[in-house]
């Protein structure tokens, strides 16, 4: 299967090389992420929107 | 990588024949790209005042034009060229009939021309066409018939192309049987899957309603019954958009940032979970709709909310497989692997960027979904802040990144210039950056979407963020950037079509960390997962449509019809202030254009 | 199938993040009490407002102890009553229907905002508190002239609205 691309790849077996790999990087990125997207929306939601004018309540 | 001297053969080399209809289709997809955004900044500049070159009144004419070439044809053209790239790649074999494969494409041409036409046809009264209607056409105002033929025979066409993707995934099963189904080509048939699923509603609601009744042949339709149907579809197309941004992700970015794929399995599981989750939630569009019940609302929202998951997901792999590129590079300390990355690289840069808004975009759509926060948003040009993020750069970015590194495979020509390439891609971003920001901000005020003139003569808007006409400016300047940088894309690309083709442009892919090996077989049951997406849009969907009908019948509680086809939008004007046209007159006006 | 630890890491965060929204707006609905918009109003026939009994006349009339109703009609390219006048410290709710095509009902800058589909009345109910004058705003496309739909709701002084409804040529 050597002459084409590795079109049939996804099938091989790629135990050889699959050294346990620690992606703390992304976690860190993704913590960072996630502490945005909480803090925006507590903002958006109880201040921004709860905050107006003519709430709706029926 | 060791793959190097198995790659000296590109995508052309090896399949010539489906290599030139992948570059067919994304120059359909690419010339629809360059008018979306010749509208985009008439538009842009036209709201913001600071340049009106049309009337007002034809603001909507632009604007439909925008929205369809944009979402449906730009997006869609793409999305064909790529997955038969794709699934010719992955399966290593050639598409089972070259000629099925050109019919398709042919008619998903037809019928975009179609569309296309009646809706430019708008600009001149010399031709009594017209289809005003922007892309989500809710009825009861009515476009000129061919709006409606052309989108249907563009649907038929990409069905075409997904039978033409299953038929040669089947045959290459019967060649390599007990295989697991290549990556690629199980992301491309789990999206067919969900096209199938979520076009066969708007299909219907054009086919048995809106056409029939542009042609006269029905009085009226019921607006709730087609809204529904329309948004049924218009959800899951958001997800049809972003598919192919996903694959290039998860299969290419990994490689261009020098490492591989994190998790197959995972991405495995992140496209059934579209399949399964797309549909059932059209629903959160009508938040504010009148005639659905509020608990169908709520159902709607819990379906959205758990469509975040695959995103959250695939936030981390696809991340996590370029920090191990990184590292493989050398990259080092927590966050400093970062700058270990190939920045230079437009495909790079520009796939990384998209993701980066994307992640932006993922806030402003938690707002979306939220059931009652609409209030404050809907229908506001926060939602146009929204989707220029997601659709407008997640897949547009993405898209015209991976034309840096894709073309060459389909075309064994190097791209003309890869600095302005690089520049082109950042300058989106720069662009992106400031005309969203900015909408998002007006629309917290309350400055409404798709209007023409959004200052009024009762009343200001209040301050939020900057005062409304330096967010106009900061909408203005965005939009410019973002005119330019299609500009040089294209520009570049035409002038790498003038290239000489060289040899030794192959690129590979490597092989996921984690392989389809650890992925359970049951993955790849598409029957089962196609079952238990039905299932849930049965449950979702059956009881509000029978709510629907119930209420207003098939054809509607007593409805007009207003053409924007055969009353000129003066007309219209004119009558402003008196009874509009009813559907009686409306009907014998079309005896007369008989 | 092995995920990694950090990706189920972030897979509960995820949920916990889907929660945290789904809670809030549930938050919403139960501590403020919004409500949505919903299929409470039966249909009319929207080609015959005129012989409909709230819709004939589009006013604000007082329904009960500081309660007001509010018919409203929205049509190419305007709505009607215009201003829509309003007493401070009221409940008001909205009754806006559509005698054409589908419009948008929105009070600029506020939370009151709906959609108005001919065929359907979409009834919205809010508490009004100091005299204000808002913009009102067609937020849906409605045709060439859609830009130029707007409107007034003018939350007045007790005093004020009484004048107006009393005098000149209220009911
Ligand atoms: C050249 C860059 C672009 C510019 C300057 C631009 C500008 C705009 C503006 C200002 C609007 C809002 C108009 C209004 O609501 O009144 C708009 C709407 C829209 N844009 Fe873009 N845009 C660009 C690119 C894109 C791309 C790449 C996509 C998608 C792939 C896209 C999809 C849309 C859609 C779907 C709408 C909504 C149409 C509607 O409301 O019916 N745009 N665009
Ligand atoms: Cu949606
Ligand atoms: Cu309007």
């Amino acid at each position: 299967m050597g002459r084409n691309e590795t079109a049939h790849a996804p099938a091989d077996d790629v135990s050889g090389d699959t050294e346990e790999f620690d992606p703390i990087g992304t976690l860190t990125l993704i913590g960072i992420y996630f502490t945005i997207l909480v803090l925006s929306w507590v903002y958006i939601y109880y201040i921004e929107f709860l905050g107006r004018d003519l709430v709706v309540v029926g | 990588m060791s793959e190097a001297i198995e790659g000296d053969r590109t995508f052309v080399d090896k399949f010539p024949e489906e290599a030139r209809i992948v570059r067919a289709a994304l120059l359909s997809s690419f010339l629809a790209l360059v008018i979306g955004a010749v509208l985009g900044i008439i538009q842009t500049l036209h709201r913001t005042d600071v340049a009106r070159i049309i009337p007002s009144t034809d603001y909507y004419t632009v604007l439909t034009a925008h929205g369809v070439f944009m979402v449906i044809s730009f997006t869609i053209f793409f999305l064909v060229g790529l997955f038969t790239w794709a699934v010719t790649r992955s399966l290593d074999r050639p598409l089972i009939d070259i000629r099925i494969t050109w019919t398709w494409y042919a008619i998903m041409a037809v019928g975009m021309t179609m569309t296309g036409v009646s809706i430019l046809a708008g600009f001149t009264d010399a031709i009594d066409m017209s289809a005003d209607v922007l892309f989500t056409f809710y009825a009861p105002l009515q476009a000129h018939p061919m709006f409606y033929a052309g989108l249907a025979v563009f649907i038929v066409g990409s069905w075409i192309a997904g039978a033409d993707y299953f038929r040669t995934w089947l045959a290459w099963k019967r060649e390599n049987p007990g295989e697991r189904i290549p990556l690629q080509t199980f992301m491309v048939l789990m999206t067919m899957a969900m096209w199938y699923i979520a076009s066969s509603a708007v299909a219907a609601s054009v086919l048995i309603f809106l056409l029939p009744w542009s042609l006269g042949l029905i009085d009226q339709v019921n607006p709730t019954l087609t809204r529904t149907l329309f948004w049924f579809f218009g959800h899951p197309v958001v997800y049809f958009w972003l598919m192919p941004a996903y694959l290039l992700w998860y299969t290419v970015l990994p490689k261009i940032a020098g490492g591989r794929l994190f998790s197959d399995p995972l991405a495995r599981v992140v496209f059934v979970l579209f399949l399964l989750l797309s549909t059932p939630v059209g629903i959160h569009h009508q938040y504010l709709d009148p005639g659905i019940a509020e608990g169908f609302k709520f159902i709607s929202m819990t379906n959205t909310m758990f469509l975040l998951l695959p995103s959250l997901l695939t936030a981390f792999t696809v991340v996590a497989s370029v920090e191990y590129g990184a590292r493989q590079r050398g990259g080092t300390g927590l966050l400093g692997w970062l700058t270990d990355l190939p920045w230079r690289k437009p495909e790079f840069t520009g796939m990384m960027l998209a993701g980066l808004m994307f992640a932006a975009g993922g806030f402003s759509g938690m707002v979306n979904a939220g059931m009652n926060i609409n209030y404050m948003i809907h229908n506001t040009i926060w939602v146009p802040g929204h989707f220029h993020l997601t659709v407008g750069t997640a897949v547009a970015l993405t898209f015209m990144a991976a034309t840096y590194w894709i073309w060459p495979q389909i075309s064994n020509k190097p791209i003309y210039s890869r600095a302005v390439g690089l520049f082109q891609v950042v300058l989106w971003f720069i662009g992106m950056a400031l005309m969203s920001n900015a909408m998002h901000a007006q629309g917290i005020m309350g400055v409404p979407r798709r209007t023409a003139e959004p200052e009024y003569s009762g009343f200001e808007y209040a301050t939020m963020f900057g005062g409304y006409e330096e967010l106009n400016i900061q909408i203005a300047i965005g939009g410019t950037l973002l005119f330019v940088s299609t500009i040089l894309f294209i520009g570049n690309l035409v002038l790498t079509m003038g290239n000489p083709k060289v040899s030794g442009l192959a690129e590979t892919l490597p092989p996921a960390l984690s392989g389809p090996d650890d992925a359970p077989r049951v993955l790849d049951n598409l029957r089962l997962w196609v079952a238990i997406a039905v299932t849930l849009v049965v449950l979702a969907y059956a009881l509000p449509l029978a709510a629907i009908i119930n209420r207003g019948g098939l054809l509607g509680p007593g409805v007009g019809t207003y053409p924007v086809w055969l009353a000129p939008g003066l007309d219209a004007l004119a009558n402003a202030a008196t009874p509009p046209l009813a559907g009686d007159a409306w009907a014998s006006l079309v005896e007369v254009v008989r | 199938m092995h995920i990694h630890a950090y990706e189920k890491l972030w897979l509960a965060a995820s949920v916990l993040l889907i929660l945290l929204l789904l809670g809030s707006v549930t938050y919403g609905a139960v501590g403020p009490g919004v409500a949505m918009v919903s299929d409470s109003e039966q249909p009319v026939d929207a080609t015959a407002l005129d012989e409909d009994e709230r819709f004939s006349e589009p006013r604000v009339e007082q329904v009960g102890e500081n309660e007001y109703a509010a018919y409203v009609v929205a049509f190419q390219f305007g709505f009607q009553p215009d201003p829509i006048v309003i007493p401070e410290d009221s409940t008001v709710t909205f009754y806006v229907t559509s005698r054409d095509v589908i419009h948008g009902f929105e009070v600029a800058g506020t939370n009151a905002n709906t959609m108005v589909v001919p065929g359907e009345v979409s009834e919205i109910t809010v508490e009004t508190d100091e005299p204000t004058e808002y913009g009102l705003i067609c937020n849906e496309y409605c045709g060439a002239g859609h830009h130029v739909m707007e409107g007034k709701v003018n939350v007045v002084s007790q005093a004020e609205y009484e004048n107006q409804t009393s005098g000149g040529d209220g009911e």
